[in-house]
């Protein structure tokens, strides 16, 4: 527990200081598991998440297990931490991590890693699990970072490979019942890798590399531990647990408002989406179940908005009811509807009054690339049209400002694909003035461009990404493209992302550099003030690693990839085919439109779309 | 326990928006929260609590809330008051038990009415501040209460022109100070309102620049306990 003098010497002591409204409080004597639930990030960001606002939820649903924030402490705090040699504490109790029985870490991107390791430290507890003896939490990662788990698989004890609703819980309970019988660490994460479905134990696995460096086989080290972990689903989401309350931050954060998840998985199936594939199949919940937990949510919280969130959530079979429901008694009460991503071949009208904010003056699509041709290759299955029709939507309607995604650096991009992005950018600025009763003000069109990152995964998990050197090459190449002053321009570092291509796609012979990054004192890598590529560079080099070598090599059909311990349920044949398609510049269907037979109906699921689907 | 409630529209609605006041305390972990956050966190917690608000009636609608004195960062409070506005008739005992299932122990409604004075009348505020030290003594003491009499206590003060030096003592209008088992209890009322205001983190930082005290990390804490009017009297 942080004393007084510690929380008025730090900046935002809002973060550490606890007592919200929702948080869950109970004795400690009477719990038989003390779970430590971390985002290792700062408050502002770990408290924008739903996935631990859910299994938060999930977690102390049960009386005999008490469940706790932790975040990052922002640098001033870890200082004086250091200092005054506190270590780090539970947001509920104040009592120290170490002491728990569990530290959960949900991995959202890659650049936390340094954070997880420090969060390690500062809790007390030795970075490697074999160096952890059975007196230390037993630690945890999920989250869609643990889809290739190897970089930083020998700090953890396990991981959760795919969504924790029901995994979590069973974790939790066979953990107490092994405990009461005097059970080891060892012994528990045996049992809990040869009998709950999911579960992924790191160390119950022999890892052999071919002497060109990549990876030769994955070896279980026992009986009945399986030699590819399955992801695990929830079969059907209207059962599944979802909170009805919630903890209120007290302090802004990044997502502040009622976040309503409508579907799982995506049907679009774009090549280069991460997302797009390791949540599939397709879940929907009812627009009856929604409304409900929306009614239910904003009684409890009194959240002044409501975020429809899911992949693409114009693709959610029974939208107009939903909306149609909700707006219903939101106008009354003054609450705000918001749309996070919408598809520019499914925008309407309709939609953008019933969403509409006052306040929102911009609107945000994703066409990703800026030509058609590249647009196919990466099955993004919308067309400039669709794009300028969405665009004269919005500015039909008032809005002066329109913010348009791409990606450089995508698999077969020429300049001419870099031109098209510019070119697209001038187009939506001439429809403006194209538009009938468009807004008094110049419009705005802000084109921000990101680096490719080859996610595993995903049809294109075999790419090389470009070197950091072309990539800024390209992103300065738009710049000279772009001339009109009403385009704003911005592009992600390429230096970022080469390093987020390192951590995504890279094997277990990476921990020792992390552990190394750690010691220097990396940490909040996701913050440009914090990153160092320079840093990150000399690192690596110091560990004998060659980042080419994860990054930018393009890897064989047949070459073992450090995830293929891990089975999400789509096929690494499929993914082949996909890529083969996107070379082929060919297009596949949405998921609604044909079966493509991507292998995930085999996971089941309730009214997935998949016609093939096992129920 | 929503449920149980009486529907809105079965309270009367009232020819004109009414005014309430409400009292409320913000302890513990609540003292860290800025006036900013707390005000995001009031909208929220009327929307809980389920009030007959009263909206503006402009181009963006929202609830009318009020606070008579910011309590700055750091600082307990027995004595935050603010003003709503609520459109049917629902008396005060029943916004009070709303307002009480809506919120935690350290942010909690104590009284509820209609007020009769304006925020603009308040002048001055009462402080209990604790400063620990390890050997407390009666000569400190009267060091402290020496220190926070006499003029000039020159301090480096901000205001939105800027920071410049001031003499705090015309701020100070009573300050009174007793040894105790883990330190000195002080009691201060300090100018408070919108023409003349001092934060009572300037007393705590002058004891700590003239006296030594708080040199090797003890704690301290401070209270408001009341809002007065420019004649002594607590304000309502």
């Amino acid at each position: 527990m942080f004393s007084c003098s510690q929380l008025k010497s730090v900046s935002k002591p809002g973060r550490y200081a606890g007592g919200e409204f929702g948080q869950i409080i109970k004795d400690k004597e009477k719990v038989a598991a003390r779970f430590a639930f971390c985002f290792p990030d700062s408050y502002e960001i770990g408290m924008s998440n739903l996935g631990m606002r859910i299994l938060y939820g999930v977690l102390n649903q049960a009386d005999d297990v008490w469940c706790e924030r932790v975040f990052s402490p922002w640098k001033d705090m870890e200082e004086r931490m250091r200092a005054d040699g506190v270590p780090l504490c539970a947001h509920e109790s104040g009592d120290p991590v170490r002491d728990f029985d569990f530290l959960g870490f949900t991995l959202q991107y890659e650049m936390c890693y340094t954070n997880v390791l420090n969060v390690l430290d500062l809790a007390g507890m030795p970075l490697y699990a074999a160096e952890r003896d059975d007196t230390y939490p037993i630690v945890i990662g999920g989250g869609p970072c643990a889809y290739n788990p190897e970089p930083i698989a020998d700090f953890f004890d396990l991981f959760n490979i795919g969504e924790g609703e029901e995994m979590l819980p069973e974790i939790v309970r066979l953990y107490i019942k092994m405990k009461e019988k005097g059970a080891t660490k060892a012994e528990f994460l045996i049992e809990a890798a040869r009998t709950i479905p999911g579960v992924y134990v790191p160390s119950l696995y022999d890892v052999t590399y071919n002497s060109d460096g990549t990876v030769k086989a994955y070896t279980p080290k026992y009986e009945g531990v399986p030699a590819k972990v399955t992801k695990r689903i929830v079969k059907d989401l209207d059962k599944m647990f979802f909170p009805e309350a919630v903890v209120m931050p007290y302090i802004e954060c990044v997502q502040d408002r009622i976040m309503l998840e409508v579907f799982r998985g995506c049907i679009r199936g774009c090549r280069f989406c991460q997302a797009g594939m390791i949540y599939r199949p397709v879940r929907e919940k009812s627009p009856e179940t929604l409304l409900r937990q929306a009614k239910c949510l904003y009684e409890n919280t009194g959240y002044e908005e409501i975020s429809l969130t899911s992949l693409s959530i114009s693709d959610y079979t029974r939208l107009h009811e939903l909306t149609d429901g909700l707006i219903e008694w939101t106008n009354e009460k003054k609450v705000n509807l918001s749309l996070p991503s919408l598809r520019v071949d499914s925008f309407s009208r309709e939609l953008m009054d019933k969403v509409a904010s006052v306040r929102a003056s911009s609107i945000t699509f994703a066409p990703e690339a800026g030509t058609q041709r590249l647009r196919d290759v990466i099955n993004k299955n919308v067309t400039e049209e669709d794009l300028m029709r969405s665009a004269g939507i919005a500015f039909g309607s008032g809005k002066e400002q329109v913010k348009l995604y791409f990606m450089n650096g995508l698999p077969t991009e020429t300049y001419e694909d870099l031109d098209g992005i510019a070119a697209l950018a001038k187009a939506t600025v001439e429809q403006f003035y194209a538009t009938p009763n468009h807004g008094k003000r110049p419009p705005q069109v802000t084109i921000s461009v990101s680096c490719f990152v080859p996610k595993p995964f995903t049809p294109f998990q075999w790419e090389a990404q470009d070197t950091v050197e072309t990539l800024e090459e390209k992103n300065r190449y738009i710049g000279t493209r772009v001339t009109d002053r009403k385009i704003r321009y911005t592009h992600h570092d390429a230096r970022v992302s080469h390093i987020e291509a390192v951590l995504a796609l890279g094997d277990r012979r990476l921990a020792p550099a992390l552990v190394k990054a750690h010691e220097e004192g990396f940490e909040f890598d996701a913050w440009d003030e914090y990153f160092s590529y320079e840093k990150w560079m000399s690192v690596f080099a110091a560990a004998g690693i060659d980042t080419a070598f994860y990054a930018n090599r393009r890897r064989d059909k047949d070459e073992v990839l450090p995830w293929d311990i891990i089975d999400c349920g789509v096929t690494k044949s499929f993914l082949w085919r996909e890529r083969e398609k996107a070379y082929g510049e060919t297009t596949t269907p949405s998921c609604r439109e044909k079966c493509s037979g991507c292998g995930a109906n085999c996971l089941g699921g309730k009214d997935i779309c998949c016609p093939n689907a096992k129920n | 326990m929503l449920s149980e409630r009486k529907e809105l529209n079965e309270y009367p609605p009232l020819a004109e928006p009414r005014t309430v006041r409400l009292r409320f305390c913000k302890r513990g972990a609540l003292q860290y929260i800025s006036h900013l956050d707390l005000q995001r966190t009031f909208a929220r917690i009327l929307a809980r609590a389920e009030l007959p608000l009263w909206y503006t009636q402009g181009f963006n609608p929202h609830p009318k809330i009020v606070f008579g004195l910011p309590l700055p960062v750091g600082s307990e409070s027995v004595c935050e008051l603010v003003d709503i506005r609520i459109e049917r008739d629902m008396p005060c005992g029943e916004i009070l038990e709303r307002l009480h299932a809506a919120t935690t122990p350290e942010l909690d409604f104590t009284e509820c009415y209609v007020p009769e004075r304006k925020f603009a009348d308040i002048a001055s505020a009462e402080y209990k501040i604790h400063i620990d030290a390890a050997v407390p003594s009666d000569e400190i003491a009267c060091a402290i209460k020496t220190v926070l009499t006499t003029s000039p206590l020159k301090m480096m003060k901000r205001s939105k022109s800027g920071e410049k030096e001031v003499d705090i003592i015309p701020f100070i209008k009573s300050a009174d100070a007793v040894p105790d088992g883990t330190g000195y209890t002080l009691n201060v009322l300090l100018s408070a309102g919108s023409t003349d205001n001092l934060n009572p983190e300037y007393v705590v930082s002058a004891l700590r620049q003239r006296l030594l005290l708080l040199r090797s990390g003890e704690e301290y804490s401070v209270m408001r306990l009341r809002v007065c009017l420019e004649n002594g009297e607590e304000f309502r």
